[in-house]
C-alpha cells in the first residue's frame, strides 16, 4: 500500500489530508489522472509530486510503501 | 555615525552566522524585489531593517483598503490618496532606515524592464502574484547568473524555494509549462500568518546570500498549511531537467520572448481590454465562478463564458483563459485585475 498526502486545493477536493491507496507500479503521471477523474480535479500535469519527500517527476514510477505527496503550486503573492 | 551604525545592526551581527563581516556585505548588497504586494511589503521591511544597501522595487498596482489585512507597510492615508505600491513602499521604507536607497519603480515587470534593472543585483525576491512573470524573473535569473527566491501563498498554504543557477533545478524544470489556473488570493483568499511564513523563509534565504553564507542555504523545497498543520520539504537533487529550456544545455530563454507573453490590447472604438494568456488549456468555469461569488461579486455566466462584475469593470472570461476586460482602456490595469484572478 501507499500513503498518498495531499496539500491545498488538492486536500480541499479530495477531503482528507491523506489516503492509503495501491499505487505500485503506476507512473505519477497515471495515479495523477486517476485522482484527477476520481475527485473531478482539472489539470493535475503541473502539480508537484514528491515521493518519499523527494521532488519525483511524471514519469517516475511508484514503488511499494512509497509516501507520495501531490504540492500545488500556488500563485499568490 | 560610525557607532550608530554599530548599534543598529548590533543584535544583528551578534548572530554568528552573519556577524560583522556579514554586516558589511548585506549593507554593500542590492536586492531586486519584484512584487509590492504583501509578499513584497513583508521581505522589503525585514530587508530595509536588515541594512541591505539598495532595494529596487517593481509593482505596478495602487494601495486600496483590501489590501491593509496583510501588506503591512501601507495605510489607510495611502489607501485615500491611491498611492502606487511603489511610492507609498519607498516613503515608509525610507521612514524606517533612512540610509538606504530605494528605487521605486511603477509599472508593469515585463521581461524589457527586468532586464533593464538586473545590472548590480546580487539576489532577485519574488513577491509576484502569477507564473508568468515568475518565468520570465527564471530565465533573467538563468540569462544573468542571479539566484531567486520564488515564494507564493494562498489561504493559508505558502511555499518557498530558492534557485541558483548552475547548482539547483530551476522553476522551469518544476513545471515545465506555467499553470493556467494557479490559486491566487483573489480567488482563494488569503490569511496573513501564510504571508509572514514565506517572507520569513524568503528573507532567512537572502540574509544567507546576501551574507555570502552559501553552505546554510536551505535546498529543499518548503510547503506548508498553517490551518491544516501541514509542513513539507522537498528534496530538490534529481529535479534538475536536463532538457529545460531556461537552464538546460540547449536553453532558448522562452519567456523573454514576446510571443510567449500574455497578450493585451485595447478593442478598437470600445473601454475595452483583451488579454490572451500565454498557456493553453481549458478553465473550470464553474470552480472560478463559486469562487467569485463567494468573494461577493456578481457573476453570471453560460457554459462558454463568465462574466463578473468588479467595480468600475466587468471582466468576461471564456473556457480558454481568454478575457475581455471592460470599462477600461489601460493595459497594464487591466492585466493586472486578470492575473489577480486567473493567476
Amino acid at each position: 500500500m501507499n500513503k498518498v498526502l495531499f496539500f491545498a486545493h488538492i486536500r480541499d477536493a479530495v477531503g482528507q489530508e491523506s489516503l492509503q491507496l495501491e499505487a505500485a507500479g503506476k507512473t505519477v503521471a497515471q495515479l495523477k489522472a486517476e485522482i484527477a477523474e476520481k475527485y473531478k480535479l482539472e489539470k493535475m500535469e503541473t502539480v508537484m509530486t514528491a515521493i518519499n519527500e523527494e521532488f519525483a517527476m511524471n514519469e517516475e514510477i511508484i514503488q511499494k510503501d512509497d509516501v507520495v505527496a501531490f504540492i500545488p503550486p500556488v500563485s499568490g503573492g | 555615525m560610525e557607532n550608530a551604525i554599530n548599534e543598529r545592526y548590533s543584535r544583528q551581527v551578534l548572530f554568528p552566522g552573519i556577524g560583522k563581516e556579514g554586516q558589511e556585505k548585506i549593507s554593500r548588497k542590492h536586492v531586486l524585489l519584484i512584487g509590492a504586494g504583501a509578499l513584497g511589503s513583508g521581505n522589503a521591511e525585514v530587508l530595509a531593517r536588515a541594512g541591505v544597501g539598495k532595494i529596487t522595487i517593481i509593482d505596478r498596482d495602487y494601495v486600496e483598503l483590501s489590501n491593509l489585512q496583510r501588506q503591512q507597510l501601507y495605510t489607510e492615508e495611502d489607501v485615500a490618496e491611491k498611492l502606487p505600491k511603489a511610492a507609498a513602499a519607498k516613503k515608509r521604507l525610507l521612514a524606517i532606515n533612512s540610509d538606504m536607497n530605494i528605487e521605486a519603480i511603477i509599472g508593469d515587470a515585463t521581461p524589457e524592464v527586468l532586464e533593464e534593472r538586473v545590472a548590480g543585483v546580487d539576489v532577485i525576491i519574488d513577491a509576484t502574484d502569477n507564473f508568468e512573470t515568475r518565468m520570465a524573473i527564471n530565465d533573467i535569473s538563468q540569462k544573468y547568473n542571479i539566484p531567486w527566491i520564488y515564494g507564493a501563498c494562498v489561504g493559508s498554504f505558502g511555499m518557498s524555494f530558492s534557485i541558483i543557477p548552475e547548482k539547483t533545478p530551476c522553476l522551469n524544470c518544476l513545471l515545465r509549462t506555467i499553470p493556467l489556473q494557479g490559486m491566487t488570493c483573489d480567488t482563494g483568499g488569503i490569511i496573513s500568518p501564510a504571508v509572514q511564513m514565506v517572507i520569513a523563509h524568503q528573507t532567512a534565504e537572502a540574509l544567507k546570500m546576501l551574507a555570502e553564507d552559501w553552505e546554510a542555504l536551505r535546498t529543499s523545497f518548503v510547503s506548508f498549511d498553517l490551518w491544516r498543520n501541514q509542513y513539507t520539504s522537498m528534496k530538490m537533487s534529481k529535479a534538475k531537467f536536463a532538457g529545460c529550456l531556461s537552464c538546460g544545455e540547449n536553453r532558448t530563454y522562452p519567456y523573454l520572448d514576446q510571443e510567449n507573453m500574455t497578450k493585451t490590447s485595447v478593442l478598437c472604438g470600445r473601454d475595452t481590454v483583451q488579454i490572451r494568456p500565454s498557456s493553453t488549456g481549458e478553465i473550470s468555469l464553474e470552480k472560478l465562478s463559486a469562487q467569485l461569488s463567494v468573494l461577493g461579486h456578481t457573476v453570471k455566466g453560460n457554459p462558454y463564458l463568465l462574466s463578473v462584475e468588479m467595480g468600475k469593470e466587468r471582466m468576461v472570461i471564456f473556457k480558454d483563459g481568454r478575457a475581455l476586460i471592460h470599462g477600461t482602456k489601460d493595459l497594464i490595469h487591466a492585466k493586472s485585475i486578470y492575473q489577480r484572478i486567473l493567476g
